[in-house]
C-alpha cells in the first residue's frame, strides 16, 4: 500500500531528472569544457577571449547556416567552400584588378558565389544528379578554376583595400565589431526565413517527404533551386568577410569550413525535438567547435596534436549528439512503462 | 495496308532510334572516357608504348585496390548516396596504414611483415569505428566516414609530424622494382585482390547476403538476414583493402608522404562510379571499380604526357565525375518513365 502512494510520483521526478539529462547532455558537456579551459589557462573567461571567439565564430556560423536549409531540404551541399573562395577572390578582384568601388565588388562577389549554387541547382534539380556526387563535382571544379586562376595557388594581397571593405570586419557600430552585427543579422534573416516562415516549412518538408511535399502542392523543384543558389550566394558573404578581414585570398582556404559547418548543423540537429536542423541549435554547434579550437590554442598544444583532437572530439560529439536524440524517446517511454507498472 | 505497313516501318526506325538514344546514355560515360583517351593518345602517343602502359597499370592499382573497397560498401549499404552506402575514410585509411608501414620499417626496424600487421591493425580499427558508428550509432555513412576522414587525417599528421618518412626496405623496393611473370608486383597485388574480393562478392552466399541487404532492405529483413552485421563487416573490409593498398602506397613512393590522401580520395570516387557504367544494370561491381580505376589512371597520365597543367587535372576530373552521374541520372529517369 505504502508504496503505491509513493512509488509514482518519485519515478516521475527521476523520470524528468534523467530525461532532462539526456536531453540536455550536449549543453552540460559544453559547459563542462569551458569550466575546463577556464581552469587550465587564465585568459579564457576573459571578455577579450570571449568577444574573440564570437568574432571567429562568423564565418563558420555563416557556412552552418547555408548548410542548415541545404540539409533541412533533404540535400548536401559538399561545394559551399568553394562558393566562399569564389566570394572572398571575386570581391578581391574586383576592387584590385578591376578597380570597382567597393559596394559594386560586393555584389561582383555574392554574383560569382551564386553561380556555384546555379551550377549545382542545375546538376541536382535539371538532371537529377544527387546531392552529394554533384556537389562533389562543383566542389573540384571550383578548386581548379581556383588554381588556374591564380597561377597555381598564390594568394592574392590587397593591402591599399579601401577603409570601407576592410571596416565590415574591422569596425564598429554601437560599441560593438561590425562582424558581429553581420553574423548577428544573418541569423536573425535565417531564423525567420527557416523557422518562422511557410517557405522553412515548406523546406523541411522536402527532407522529410519530398514526394509528399510535392503531392502537397508544393512547387519542389523552385525550392530545391533557390536552396542550392541560396547556400553558394550565403557561403559567398563568408568569403568577403573573410577577404576584408585579412585583406587577402587565399585559393582553396573554404575547404577548411566544411567539416565544422556539417558537424554543427548535426549537433544542433541533435538538440531538437524531432531531429531536424534549426538555427538555434546549429548557433549552439558553432559556438561549440570555436570554443573548443580556441581553447585547444590557448592551452598550447601542437598544430598537429589539435588536428588530430579536433577530428577525434569532433567524432564523438556528433555520435553523441545523435546518440543522445535517438536514445531520448526510448528513455521517456522507459519511465512510461514504469510509471503504469507501479501505478498498476 | 500500305499505310500500316508504313506505320510500322517508323516505329520500327523509331524504336531503333530509341534504342541507339538508350545505349548512349547507357554507355555515355564510357564513350566519352573513351573520345578522351583517343584523344589524349592521339596527341602524345607514347601513352600506348609498352612502358607507359605498364606504368599506368601500377598507378592504377592503389586506386583500384581502394576502389573494390569502397564498391563493397556501396554494394552493402545501397547506391543511394545520401543515406546509403559509402566510405569517404578509405583513403585516410591507406595513407594512415602507408605512415605506420614507412614507420615501423625505418625507425623500429620491424620485419616487413610485422610492419604489415600493424598496418592492418590500423586500417581495419578505422574501419571498426566506421562500422560502429554506422550500425550501433546510427550516423549516416556519408557524415561519419567524413568525420573519420578528417580525424584520421590529424592523426596520421601526429604519427609523421606531417614530414615525409623514406623506406629503403629490401622487400619495399622488391615491390617497387620487380615483376613476376612478366607482371609489376604492384599489378599482381591488385589482380589477387580483385580476385579475392570479387569472388567473395559475387560468388559465395555472404556475398549474396551483402547484396541483398544493399539492394532492398526489407526483403533482406523478411528473408532473415540481419542488416547490421553485414554492413559492418564491409566497412572492416574497405579498411582491410585499404591496408593492402598502402603496400602498394609505400612501394610507389618509397615511403610516406604528407598529403596522399587527398589525391587519392579523388581517384577512388572516381573509378568507383565511373566503374558502375561498365555492368550491365549501371550499379557499383568489383569488376567495374577495377576497369574504372585503370581508366582514371591512364587518363592522368595521358594528361601529363600532354603536358597538362597540374591545376587543370582537378578540372577534368571533376568535370568527368559530374558526366559520369550526370548519364546515370539521366538514365535512371528514363527508365522510369
Amino acid at each position: 500500500m505504502m508504496s503505491l502512494e509513493v512509488g509514482p510520483p518519485r519515478a516521475s521526478l527521476l523520470a524528468k531528472a534523467s530525461i532532462w539529462l539526456v536531453k540536455y547532455a550536449f549543453l552540460l558537456l559544453f559547459g563542462a569544457m569551458v569550466i575546463y579551459f577556464t581552469s587550465q589557462t587564465e585568459v579564457f573567461l576573459t571578455s577579450s577571449n570571449v568577444l574573440n571567439i564570437l568574432r571567429g565564430s562568423v564565418i563558420v556560423l555563416i557556412i552552418a547556416l547555408a548548410l542548415t536549409v541545404v540539409i533541412s531540404s533533404g540535400g548536401i551541399d559538399l561545394s559551399v567552400g568553394v562558393a566562399l573562395d569564389f566570394g572572398a577572390w571575386f570581391a578581391i578582384v574586383s576592387m584590385a584588378s578591376w578597380g570597382l568601388p567597393w559596394p559594386l565588388a560586393l555584389v561582383v562577389a555574392v554574383f560569382a558565389g551564386s553561380l556555384i549554387g546555379a551550377l549545382n541547382a542545375l546538376l541536382i534539380v535539371g538532371l537529377g544528379v544527387t546531392p552529394f556526387l554533384a556537389t562533389l563535382g562543383t566542389f573540384f571544379i571550383g578548386r581548379s578554376i581556383q588554381q588556374i586562376g591564380t597561377g597555381g595557388g598564390a594568394n592574392i594581397n590587397y593591402r591599399q583595400a579601401p577603409e570601407g571593405f576592410v571596416a565590415l570586419t574591422q569596425g564598429s557600430f554601437f560599441g560593438m565589431s561590425m562582424i558581429l552585427w553581420i553574423g548577428i543579422a544573418l541569423i536573425v534573416v535565417y531564423f525567420v526565413v527557416l523557422e518562422l516562415s511557410t517557405h522553412g516549412r515548406r523546406i523541411s518538408s522536402l527532407g522529410m517527404q519530398q514526394t509528399a511535399a510535392r503531392v502537397a502542392g508544393i512547387n519542389t523543384e523552385r525550392y530545391r533551386i533557390w536552396v542550392y543558389v541560396g547556400s553558394a550566394a550565403t557561403a559567398a558573404i563568408g568569403g568577403i568577410l573573410l577577404s576584408s578581414g585579412l585583406r587577402i585570398y587565399t585559393p582553396l582556404a573554404g575547404f577548411s569550413y566544411l567539416l565544422d559547418g556539417i558537424a554543427a548543423v548535426f549537433i544542433g540537429a541533435s538538440m531538437h525535438r524531432d531531429g531536424r536542423p534549426n538555427v538555434p541549435g546549429t548557433l549552439v554547434g558553432v559556438l561549440f567547435l570555436v570554443t573548443l579550437g580556441t581553447g585547444l590554442d590557448l592551452l598550447g598544444i601542437d598544430f598537429n596534436v589539435k588536428a588530430a583532437l579536433k577530428g577525434v572530439i569532433l567524432v564523438i560529439a556528433i555520435a553523441l549528439a545523435l546518440l543522445v536524440s535517438q536514445r531520448l524517446p526510448r528513455v521517456e517511454a522507459w519511465f512510461d512503462r514504469l510509471g503504469k507498472k507501479s501505478r498498476a | 495496308m500500305r499505310r500500316m505497313k508504313i506505320s510500322v516501318g517508323r516505329l520500327q526506325d523509331r524504336l531503333k532510334g530509341d534504342r541507339l538514344l538508350g545505349v548512349l546514355v547507357r554507355r555515355g560515360p564510357l564513350i566519352l572516357f573513351g573520345l578522351l583517351l583517343v584523344g589524349l593518345a592521339w596527341r602524345a602517343p607514347n601513352l600506348l608504348s609498352p612502358s607507359s602502359i605498364e606504368s599506368s597499370l601500377i598507378q592504377a592499382s592503389p586506386i583500384a585496390i581502394v576502389a573494390f573497397g569502397l564498391a563493397l560498401v556501396v554494394i552493402g549499404g545501397g547506391d543511394d548516396v545520401v543515406v546509403g552506402g559509402i566510405d569517404l575514410s578509405i583513403p585516410a585509411s591507406a595513407a594512415l596504414a602507408t605512415a605506420i608501414i614507412s614507420d615501423q620499417l625505418t625507425n623500429q626496424q620491424a620485419t616487413f611483415l610485422q610492419a604489415f600487421l600493424f598496418g592492418v591493425a590500423g586500417a581495419v580499427l578505422v574501419g571498426a569505428v566506421n562500422a560502429l558508428l554506422v550500425t550501433v550509432v546510427g550516423l549516416t555513412p556519408i557524415l561519419a566516414t567524413l568525420a573519420t576522414y578528417a580525424s584520421v587525417g590529424g592523426i596520421i599528421k601526429v604519427l609523421t609530424t606531417n614530414r615525409r618518412i623514406n623506406v629503403e626496405h629490401p622487400t619495399v623496393v622488391w615491390i617497387r622494382d620487380e615483376s613476376l611473370l612478366g607482371i609489376p608486383i604492384p599489378v599482381v597485388l591488385m589482380l589477387l585482390t580483385f580476385a579475392a574480393l570479387a569472388l567473395l562478392i559475387h560468388r559465395t552466399s555472404y556475398g549474396a547476403k551483402v547484396q541483398t541487404v544493399g539492394g532492398n532492405l526489407d526483403a533482406a529483413v523478411s528473408a532473415g538476414i540481419r542488416p547490421k552485421g553485414y554492413v559492418a563487416s564491409t566497412f572492416i573490409l574497405a579498411g582491410l583493402a585499404a591496408a593492402i593498398a598502402a603496400v602498394v602506397l609505400v612501394a610507389r613512393g618509397s615511403g610516406m608522404s604528407p598529403g596522399i590522401e587527398e589525391r587519392l580520395l579523388v581517384d577512388m570516387v572516381l573509378a568507383t562510379f565511373v566503374g558502375a557504367a561498365f555492368s550491365a544494370r549501371n550499379v557499383v561491381t568489383v569488376p567495374g571499380a577495377m576497369m574504372g580505376a585503370v581508366l582514371v589512371a591512364f587518363m592522368s597520365n595521358g594528361l601529363i604526357l600532354n603536358r597538362v597543367d597540374n591545376s587543370w587535372v582537378d578540372g577534368w576530373k571533376g568535370a568527368l565525375i559530374l558526366i559520369v552521374v550526370t548519364a546515370a541520372a539521366l538514365q535512371t529517369r528514363r527508365s522510369r518513365q
